[in-house]
């Protein structure tokens, strides 16, 4: 029977294995767990942008793919002009304010009838839709995370707006507020952040691109799947998105690399002795070396495998805890994770690795 | 019969801090194939050190050691390490067997390190016989008493079949019967198998073992031997 020395290491330590294999294990997670959830929020964006069923998005010059920052409006008049346009069907105008309160979102203000007519309506689950200034509706999934019913009370823009009605999620927005009442509160009365177009068929998309386009130079005039996938792709390169997974992933990388480092490092003064009498057998450098990179990497392995089993698991607690939150787990992002945690695990494995195959044989053998 | 062994004025000086300790002060020793030599002499007069040095574990500060045709003393680390490999197996008075590792395992690693892992091991059972250790071999230094230990140690210096064979006091930590076991195995290899052994020892009856009889004093070699069956005083030359 064989009997590699790296695994009967592993094993002869099997606090300190399990210590530092859920150590890499967490540098996973974190990664795919974090990596996940903000491209569960992007990609869960983009359903909802579909959801809205239009076939145009139209955005005034200087707006951002984001809306959340969005300074530019237009008149809502602009609507009129638009509904004069061959091939188009119905016109829906939309003010979007970025709502910070009890966590970000996007809150819609719009105009009902012409909302329903581009959208095919809401499919309420309970209650109706809003009739009075500071009424409003929420999607089943706002409704569940933030504890909301019907006829309860809740603040958007610094006033209190009474729930309405619930609907099925997935038509824009969670929260939707009456358009003359947002723009109020906002002092922009009768203008808006975009609007949604509904063409006569779907044949009629780009021809009536072609002619939004010539009629309002400047503007942003985007067919939906396109405004979606430009969506995504820029909340992707958000920069304070980017600033904030480097960090994160660098501090994944860093607890990988110490809890390798570490463990490693005990490991090569716990076995001076072996590594002594693996010299006298006339043991190489590079076999010592050797004997401690793949224990390194047979940790790592180990805390990969660990860490792609708690993401999952993670997800799935998530998914009960806070059903609001859609967590991706990624392929792509696996592999990065790995790659990521066999980088921290080596550097993190090399220097003791390096001390240990430095030792000298007589020194090492006379170690207590 | 041929060389095995020569060292030629070796000596070696210990640096801690400023002060200098010459533990070795000119040591010259002959020994041929197949004989099993004795090394004694009181604590601290150079036995270990010169054992070291033989082993290619060591560098001396000056002199020679050749072994089996190889100049080992004035090269580099790394030839150093593969002529140690490949003609030494070393046997210590700690057993020092790696402790994770089975009985086998421990004979599995150093023939893994000496680039025989995947050949077939009928030499390894032979050895393991001739041991009295066929029932020993998944067991774990820590399940094996100390003369069990050390005849896996002495086990795994052989298996690869070194040219020489050193041990230092092997028969320090254990028991007389241990001892006698461990001894008369060590003679039985050299019997049998014509192994080349140096062999330290504090111990008369162990020194008595071996062929010659080499006695040490304050790093030097004292210059009267009793060679015990051939009496060839020409072999060590005295400086
Ligand atoms: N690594 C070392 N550093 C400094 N002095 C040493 C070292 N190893 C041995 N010595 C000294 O060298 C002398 C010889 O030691 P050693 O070869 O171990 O003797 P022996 O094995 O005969 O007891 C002693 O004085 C000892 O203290
Ligand atoms: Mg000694």
């Amino acid at each position: 029977m064989r009997q590699s020395l790296v695994v009967a290491n592993v094993l002869a330590r099997p606090m300190r294995t399990l210590a530092t294999v859920l150590a890499i294990a967490m540098e996973v997670v974190l990664i795919l767990l974090v990596v996940g959830l903000t491209r569960g929020m992007v990609n869960e964006n983009a359903k909802r942008l579909e959801g809205v069923g239009a076939d145009i998005v139209l955005q005034p010059p200087g707006s951002s793919f984001l809306l959340a920052s969005s300074t530019a409006a237009m008149p809502e008049k602009v609507a009129e002009l638009l509904a004069g346009i061959e091939g188009v069907s119905s016109v829906s105008p939309v003010m979007v304010q970025l709502n910070v309160q009890g966590g970000v979102g996007l809150i819609y203000g719009i105009d009902l009838d012409s909302f329903t007519r581009v959208t095919r309506g809401f499919t309420f689950l309970q209650g109706r839709a809003f009739q009075a200034p500071y009424e409003m509706i929420v999607d089943d999934i706002h409704a569940n995370s933030k504890k909301l019913q019907v006829g309860q009370v809740a603040e958007f823009l610094n006033h209190s707006f009474r729930v309405t009605g619930i609907f099925e999620h997935g038509k824009g927005s969670r929260v939707f507020l009456p358009l003359r009442t947002v723009q109020e509160l906002t002092g922009t009365p009768g203008k808006v952040s975009l609007m949604f177009i509904k063409c006569d068929s779907p044949e009629e998309i780009p021809p009536v691109v072609a002619r939004l386009k010539e009629k309002l130079k400047g503007y942003t005039i985007l067919p939906m799947n396109d405004f979606v996938s430009q969506v995504s792709s820029a909340s992707n390169n958000l920069v304070a998105l980017r600033y904030f997974l480097n960090t994160v992933i660098f501090i994944a990388t860093v607890v990988g690399f110490f809890a390798i480092f570490l463990a490693m490092y005990t490991a090569i003064t716990e076995r001076t002795r072996e590594i002594g009498i693996l010299k006298a057998l006339g043991a190489s450098k590079q076999f010592v070396l050797a004997v401690f990179v793949k224990e390194s990497l047979l940790l790592c392995a180990a805390g990969l495998i660990g860490g792609v089993a708690l993401s999952f698991a993670g997800k799935w607690l998530l998914g009960r805890v806070l059903p609001s939150l859609q967590v991706e787990l990624s392929t792509d992002w696996m592999v990065k994770a790995g790659l990521i945690a066999l980088l921290s695990s080596s550097l993190g494995g090399l220097y003791p690795a390096l001390r240990a195959a430095r030792q000298d044989p007589v020194d090492a053998l006379a170690y207590e | 019969m041929k060389n095995i062994l020569e060292a030629l004025d070796v000596k070696k000086v210990y640096k801690i801090g400023r002060i200098e300790v010459a533990a070795l002060q000119g040591v010259s020793i002959r020994m041929r194939e197949g004989e099993f030599v004795s090394i004694t002499g009181p604590s601290g007069c150079g036995k270990s050190t010169l054992l070291h040095i033989l082993g290619g574990l060591a560098k001396p500060s000056s002199g020679q050691v050749i072994i089996d045709g190889e100049e080992i003393s004035s090269v580099k680390d790394s030839a150093r390490t593969d002529i140690r490999r490949r003609k030494i197996g070393f046997v210590f008075q700690r057993y020092n067997l790696l402790p994770t590792l089975t009985a086998g395992g421990n004979l599995q690693i150093a023939r893994e390190i000496f680039g025989n892992g995947d050949r077939d091991d009928s030499h390894v059972q032979e050895v393991l016989k001739l041991l009295g250790l066929e029932k020993k071999v998944q067991h774990k230094p820590s399940e094996m008493s100390g003369g069990e230990q050390q005849r896996v140690a002495i086990a795994r210096a052989v298996i690869n079949k070194p040219a020489i064979l050193l041990a230092d006091e092997p028969t320090g930590n254990l028991d007389t019967e241990n001892s006698h076991l461990v001894l008369s195995m060590l003679q039985e290899l050299n019997r049998t198998f014509g192994q080349s052994i140096i062999m330290i020892t504090h111990n008369p009856e162990a020194a008595s073992v071996g062929n010659r009889l080499v006695e040490m004093r304050d790093g030097r070699i004292v210059p009267h031997e009793r060679d015990v069956s051939f009496n060839r005083r020409e072999d060590t030359i005295y400086i």
